[in-house]
């Protein structure tokens, strides 16, 4: 069966408990309950090593397909699941069956299951794989590109659709337990279909107001410089040169009014 | 003693025609630092808009030279001018200067509201004094700055009176170190209805301010009717004043800090002295680090205009202006913008059409940076401290003139005063009787006194003529630098002209590629709305239906959210902003009235287009109140804690 410390068939409110009462255990721990760790290491050994890139893509990708994940989803997973799917199952293959056209209708229960595995170790392992993705950030810059990062979040999603599309074909909506749950996770898939789309726009509208931010600023920097270049200051140069020689005027023509004034006057007396 | 009376007489004149002269002092502190302390932000920039644009007056149209002049010289602050000086090319500099120099310091109000406020919320609108249509004068903006939503915009100006000779006195002036600011503060009407929308204004644009928001007032409501959004925007408050236009009143009060009474803050013309160190650095900064305005003037002002963003709620200040950005790219999701919407679609499209006028707001707030750098930080403002630093020189000469001249017109007094007493006492008398027995006494000459007289009289005349001669150099002085000026003037009038010119169309065209670009990526993202806005009736309280409804509809009447504008038989006009039903305010609303006497609004629960609830009420010269309504009668005041019920709440949720 598939690697989680839920028992499959338990009550949904059970599992909440459970889901629970392991979320304080760990609280213990510093980064995943010991009896998770091998699982996650193995797992993780499916991942490609051999490039930064694809490791990290994968990683994300895990990471994206645990948003929205519930106990009660996880549950409901267990429940209409019908495949086991082990730990040493390279991950590449566990992706192809998901996206396997004919296994989606022939077989939807293989598809729930196989979302299943990956959604769980998403959680179970969590600590690991933000941890794997900030290391491979720090490692390439590139991969940190937010164009980049939005193409692995509409993978991600496409294969959460993939995997809401599955239980609706089994009519896992009407379930009287877990119906609420699919539906919430199917309206769920909307916000994010939407959040996904404004990210993407707000990183082409990004883009736009860097071209023409940097396009307007250049072309009226050299604007500004070819028009000061007519300012001539030498025009209010000259002019002071010319007010400073009508002051020297006036004042000596001043002077020669006073004199001529103060010679009339006592002249007169 | 005949010369002696008739020299001092000449003298006495003299000294009465010279009298004291002026050394054209100014203020070193302003009005608008009594009280203020640093104003911090506490509120946020409108979603997709601005928190304030600075506009000013920038450029005069060739075709409007002549009629600006005219209007400038013959609208004086301060004092009186006669004709003939009014048409001298003196007071014309005087009105081509105000507009150099408002170019140049309204740099300084922007360079400090945009270091104190977040980035890209802060514009500069420069506007182009023209001829409307019907010949008057009016401004425009050259920008498309104002075409965004902002919570305040400033109209800055720096004012001269027009006559010269008058510079050495009391009248206000913008020239060397003296600068006389004229400041108007304003917001969209709906956001301080009694004021019609001014928070803040110098007191001779007051009433100007206000009636030519009035005026937009009326084109809004207008446009309202023919089914648009309002796009109007109002001319620069000085050229309203300076060409007569209407006026209206609303109450004022002092400059404060201290809340909101719905009262015009009146500001003092002021004839600001800038710091003396602050001008010796103009001379050779070519850089445009002094900025001698800064502490006497741009932070204070910059604090008090804080303080009215802080107390002006920032949604009712965006929402018109905003939903007119939007119905550019998206008319069917406009007239929902003004209360929004908690429904996904409305959230989705929204998101989509704040983010598109955020993308404008930046775009634009590069070209204000940009002329900035191009005017303040480059030759031009080079050529501008140059002048300035001219100008103090000019004035620190005729002021040493003025100091002489008193000195001489003292010298002069005392020594009349001086003559005057020896002439008095001059000589001893001596009595002497004739033959026939008669006597009689005779003046005995006192050669010492006499000598003594008449050096006090010449030295008198002499410190006359001295006072005579100052007055007129210092007056020289004055004329020598208005008349010479002028190329440099009409120089720095060009350049300036073809930097904003040329900056408008390089960022105009480029503007136009954005907006097309950001249309297809808008076009190409949305999804459909459930709900549309369209045009129907609005009925008001049910007793007319010829009202105009722009918002969601059904069966041809307002039902859900939306504007509505409304004219009753006896002048009033009624704007409504919330939720309607059957074409009558049902819900939450805010309800702006506009009688021919003035402005208030009521913001709280409607039924059946009366108010009914508790309601705010915003009336002139009070500040707002809280009373209880009950099917459109004021019931008395309500308890602290009733909640008015504001349509605007889904917004100010985050919607």
């Amino acid at each position: 069966m598939r690697f989680t410390f839920l028992i499959s068939l338990l009550p949904a409110i059970g599992a909440s408990i459970a889901w629970a009462e392991t979320d304080l255990a760990t609280d213990n721990v510093p980064i995943a309950a010991p009896a998770y760790q091998e699982f996650c290491i193995n797992v993780m050994s499916g991942f490609p090593n051999d490039d930064q890139i694809a490791r990290y893509q994968f990683f994300k990708l895990t990471q994206e397909l645990g948003v929205d994940s519930s106990p009660m989803l996880t549950s409901a997973l267990d429940y209409f699941g019908d495949h086991t799917v082990t730990a040493d199952t390279p991950v590449m293959e566990v992706i192809e069956t998901i996206a396997n056209p004919v296994l989606r209708q022939a077989a939807p229960e293989l598809t729930i299951a196989n979302m299943a595995f990956l959604i769980d170790f998403a959680n179970v392992c969590d600590s690991y794989i933000a941890g794997q993705v900030t290391g491979l950030k720090a490692l390439n810059p590139q991969l940190s590109e937010a164009e980049f990062n939005s193409v692995i979040s509409e993978d991600a999603l496409y294969m959460r659709q993939i995997l809401s599309d599955s239980l609706f074909r089994i009519n896992a909506q009407d379930h009287e337990i877990f119906g609420p749950t699919v539906r919430a996770y199917a309206d769920a898939l909307v916000t994010t279909r939407d959040r996904i789309e404004f990210t993407k726009f707000e990183n082409d509208i990004e883009s736009i107001e860097a071209i023409f931010m940097t396009d307007l600023d250049g072309r009226l920097a050299r604007s500004n410089d070819v028009i000061n270049q007519e300012m001539d200051r030498e025009t209010l140069a000259s002019s002071i040169e010319i007010i400073d020689e009508m002051n020297a005027e006036a004042k000596r023509k001043r002077k020669q009014e006073a004199l001529y004034t103060l010679s009339r006057i006592l002249g007169g007396y | 003693m005949k010369l002696n009376a008739f020299a001092l007489s000449i003298l006495s004149a003299g000294v009465l025609a010279s009298g004291c002269a002026t050394t054209a002092k100014g203020s070193s502190q302003s009005a608008l630092m009594t009280g203020s302390a640093m104003q911090q932000l506490k509120t946020q920039a409108p979603a997709g808009g601005l928190l304030a644009v600075i506009r000013y007056p920038a450029v005069v149209d060739s075709a409007a030279k002549d009629a600006y002049r005219d209007a400038y010289t013959s609208s004086p602050i301060g004092g009186k001018i006669s004709p003939a000086t009014a048409d001298s090319v003196e007071a014309q500099n005087m009105a081509d200067s105000a507009i150099v120099k408002s170019n140049y310091f309204a740099l300084s109000l922007y360079k400090e509201m945009a270091a104190r406020l977040p980035e890209h919320t802060v514009l500069l609108s420069p506007h182009s004094v023209k001829l409307a249509d019907d010949g008057s004068l009016t401004s425009e903006p050259i920008t498309e700055a104002e075409s965004l939503p902002s919570v305040v915009t400033i109209d800055f100006a720096t004012y001269s009176f027009p006559d010269p000779k008058k510079m050495m006195n009391s009248e206000p002036l913008t020239f060397g170190d003296l600068v006389s600011p004229l400041v108007t503060v304003r917001t969209d009407h709906r956001a301080a209805v009694p004021t019609q929308g001014i928070l803040l204004a110098s007191q001779p644009l007051k009433s100007h301010a206000v009636g030519g928001n009035r005026k937009t007032v009326e084109k809004s409501l207008a446009q309202i009717e023919a089914g648009n959004l309002p796009t109007a925007i109002p001319e620069h408050d000085f050229i309203s004043f300076i060409s007569g236009d209407k006026q209206s009143s609303a109450p004022s009060q002092g400059l404060t800090l201290t809340g909101n009474s719905n009262a015009v803050q009146s500001y003092p013309v002021e004839k600001l002295q800038l710091n003396r160190t602050a001008m010796i650095q103009l001379n050779g900064d070519t850089q445009g680090i002094a900025d001698p305005l800064k502490d006497i003037f741009s932070r204070p002002m910059a604090d008090r205009i804080i303080d009215l963003i802080n107390d002006t709620p920032v949604e009712k200040a965006a929402m018109m202006r905003r939903a007119s950005a939007i119905s550019q790219y998206d008319p069917s999701l406009a007239a929902l913008t003004f209360v929004g919407s908690p429904k996904a679609d409305y959230q989705s499209r929204y998101n989509y059409a704040q983010r598109l006028l955020d993308a404008e707001r930046k775009y634009l707030s590069v070209q204000s940076l940009r002329l900035f750098d191009g005017i303040h930080n480059s030759e031009m403002g080079a050529q501008v401290r140059d002048m300035l630093t001219a100008e103090y020189g000019v004035l620190e000469r005729r002021r040493e003139l003025a100091r002489k001249q008193n000195q001489a017109t003292a010298l002069a007094i005392l020594g009349a005063v001086a003559a005057g007493a020896s002439m008095g006492s001059s000589g001893s008398t001596e009595r002497r009787c004739d033959r026939s027995g008669r006597c009689y006494e005779v003046q005995r000459p006192n050669y010492g006194q006499r000598i003594l007289t008449e050096t006090l009289i010449n030295a008198s005349i002499y410190a006359g003529t001295q006072a005579f001669a100052y007055r007129g150099e210092s007056r020289a002085v004055g004329d020598n630098y208005l008349t010479s000026i002028v190329p440099a003037l009409e120089q720095q009038t060009t350049v300036q002209v073809d930097l904003i010119d040329s900056n408008e169309t390089i960022t105009a065209i480029r503007f136009e590629d954005l907006r097309e670009k950001l249309q297809t990526l808008y076009s190409e993202n949305q999804r459909s709305l459930d709900t549309i806005a369209t045009r129907c009736a609005y009925a008001h309280d049910g007793t007319t239906k010829s009202g105009t409804w722009l918002g969601e509809c059904s069966g041809g009447m307002a039902a859900g959210s939306g504007v509505g504008v409304i004219r009753q038989a006896n002048g009033t006009a009624i704007e409504y902003y919330g939720y309607t039903e059957n074409g009558q305010p049902n819900g939450p609303g805010y309800m702006v009235v506009h009688n021919p006497s003035g402005s208030y609004s009521l913001e709280g629960n409607f039924n059946g287009g009366q108010a009914n609830g508790t309601m705010r009420v915003s009336k002139p010269g009070k500040s707002d109140q809280i009373r209880t309504y009950k099917a459109g009668q004021d019931t008395g005041g309500a308890s602290g804690t009733a909640k008015v019920m504001s349509p605007f709440d889904n917004r100010l949720a985050g919607s």
